[in-house]
């Protein structure tokens, strides 16, 4: 492996992530990818990457969440602006902060320890333990992973996203029905279904981008435990170079 | 190994653990949709409103049409009709309907701030209701149209307004004449001054009013010897010895004159009437005659002396002079 251009390096990790995620809807598409061993697997990586971080998150969620609201709702009061204010809310912290930030938030969580572990696995010769005996690791092991790293991402963030609505109405019209009808409204006005979808979607490929980028950075190690952390920063690096990416489109594909 | 030992501790009931945090999301989600579907009316029976208007600048789908302030509608499509009028088709839950009736006037305005508002204003709420599908033109106002028209007036208002206190305008040449007037009236002369414009005319007026002063006093005077002139006259003319006195006295002396002339006259009747009835001595009688006629040619010369003493005396005949003292 030489260092000989940065940028070809850089392309061709891209390239192999890329390849990984064909690779990786193709396992999922066959049917032979769902095996009990699989499913246990998959509701393993559930249970780590969105259980297990289910209480700090909604914490943070609800703190963040509360902040931004109360924020715009106060900024739109002073400029007389009101009207607008929930429906900023709902568009800007609903529909794209929230999943940005929850996505970022499972990255750091179980982006990197996933990284880590296909590194470890490769570094340590596990994973041609198990194609030697007949098992293919992409099904067995790395499917699940993406599968349950993108249900993960999109139960949080739609538990989060819970939270903030009723944040949202809570801040603007207290703890009464009163704002029922008017919020109603503005949930109509923004929640389309073109955005639902969107929304839907946008959660999903965070999720798999989460599981997919890692692992394809992982399987890059070297036999030597010393090349792991280099391909969990290379992998954490480009996983937040594809999140902003996948945000940016999707902010394109609706504004402009 | 000590790297595996967190990895591999399984929780119990991880499969319900799971399924429970997977039902949770399910159900919100789903919950969410059906309430976004509620909201977008979809479960709401509604009748079509049309409005049709020049422009649909500021218009946009899911844009409500209100009522008293109150949301009624939502904009569900715009197009352009073949006439090149923007169409605007707009849905009315049928609890709302009621706002709107046959007399209903709809508008579009757009503020600064903010997207255009559709509104509807039912005048009377007697009229019957507006049907289904109803076509409707609306009326248009827009501020954001007005405001460059607004700004060019301004404009010139302001470009004329700095011309006239600019430097040389007309409002500082006003001024800077104002000051020369106050300071004029401030002067010697007072508004005098500043009327006339300088001292020295102010001057030659009050020089003026002077001698017309002294010419009013001078003509006083001579006023006063005209009343006395006056009152010698009517003295002269009026008073004892005076003119008309002297008239009556001649009047007086021609009715004594008057008075011999009628005697001699009868005298003269009284010959003839005796040269009528004596014809005899007829030398005699001439003789008489000649004596006679002579008294008559004294009576009438007499008269011509007095009249024209009268003549002479009398003020008021145009021909005479009358020579005052």
């Amino acid at each position: 492996m030489s260092p000989a251009n940065p940028l070809l390096e850089w392309l061709i990790g891209w390239a192999r992530a890329v390849r990984f995620a064909g690779l990786a809807i193709a396992t999922a598409m066959s049917p032979s990818a769902y095996r009990p061993e699989t499913r246990d697997v998959a509701l393993k990586q559930i249970y780590f990457t969105a259980w297990q971080i289910l209480p700090g998150f909604a914490l943070f969620s609800t703190l963040f969440s509360l902040v931004v609201i109360v924020i715009s709702v106060n900024t739109a009061r002073d400029f007389g602006l009101e009207q607008y204010a929930l429906e900023l809310i709902l568009r800007a912290l609903v529909l794209e902060l929230i999943p940005l930030v929850t996505a970022l938030f499972v990255a750091l969580r179980s982006g990197a320890a996933i990284a880590t572990e296909i590194g470890l696995m490769k570094a340590t010769g596990e994973l041609e333990r198990m194609q030697a005996a007949g098992g293919d690791p992409l099904e067995r092991e790395f499917v699940p992973r993406v599968a349950a790293a993108a249900v993960s991402v999109f139960s949080l963030t739609v538990m989060s996203c819970a939270v903030a609505v009723a944040l949202a109405y809570t801040v603007m019209y207290g703890a009464s029905s009163d704002g029922f009808d008017d919020f109603t409204r503005v949930v109509a006005l923004v929640f389309g279904p073109a955005a639902l979808g969107g929304f839907v979607v946008k959660c999903v490929v965070f999720g798999a981008l989460v599981a997919v980028i890692p692992i394809a950075a992982g399987l890059h190690a070297s036999t030597r435990l010393k090349s792991v952390p280099v391909v969990v920063l290379d992998g954490m690096v480009r996983l937040f170079f594809a999140l902003g990416a996948v945000e940016l489109f999707a902010l394109a594909v609706k504004y402009i | 190994m000590d790297i595996e030992a967190p990895v591999t501790q399984v929780p119990k009931h991880l499969q319900f653990r799971v399924a429970l945090l997977l039902a949770v999301t399910l159900v919100i989600a789903v919950g969410f949709v059906v309430y976004a579907l509620y909201a977008r009316g979809v479960f709401q029976a509604v009748q079509r409103l049309t409005l049709v208007a020049d422009n649909a600048e500021g218009v946009s789908v899911r844009m409500d049409l209100t009522f008293a302030g109150f949301p009624i509608g939502t904009v569900r499509r715009i197009t352009l009709n073949d006439a090149g009028k923007a169409r605007i088709e707009i849905d009315v839950p049928h609890d709302d309907a009621k706002w709107l009736r046959t007399s209903s006037v709809f508008t579009i305005e757009r503020g600064l701030v903010g997207g255009a508002k559709i509104r509807a204003y039912s005048g009377n709420l007697q009229d019957p209701p507006l049907p289904d599908g109803a076509v409707r033109p609306v009326l248009r106002g827009d501020t954001a149209e007005e405001v460059p028209q607004l700004v060019a007036t301004a404009r010139g208002i302001l470009e004329n307004m700095e011309r006239l206190t600019g430097t040389g305008g007309s409002v500082q040449a006003t001024l800077a004449n104002l000051q020369t007037l106050s300071e004029r009236m401030a002067g010697r002369h007072g508004m005098l001054g500043a009327v006339l414009g300088s001292d020295e005319q102010a001057a030659k007026v009050l020089g003026t009013i002077e001698r017309a002063n002294t010419l009013l006093a001078s003509l006083e005077r001579a006023s006063t010897r005209l009343d006395t002139l006056l009152a010698n006259t009517d003295r002269r003319v009026l008073g004892d010895g005076g003119v008309v006195d002297e008239t009556r006295k001649v009047v007086v002396q021609a009715e004594a004159l008057l008075g011999d002339v009628r005697g001699s006259l009868k005298k003269l009747d009284a010959v003839l009437a005796d040269a009528q009835s004596v014809g005899s001595s007829a030398k005699a009688a001439t003789a008489d005659l000649g004596q006679l006629r002579a008294e008559v040619d004294e009576s009438v010369r007499k008269i011509a002396r007095l009249v024209e003493e009268i003549n002479r005396k009398w003020p008021f005949q145009r021909e005479s002079e009358i020579t005052l003292p």
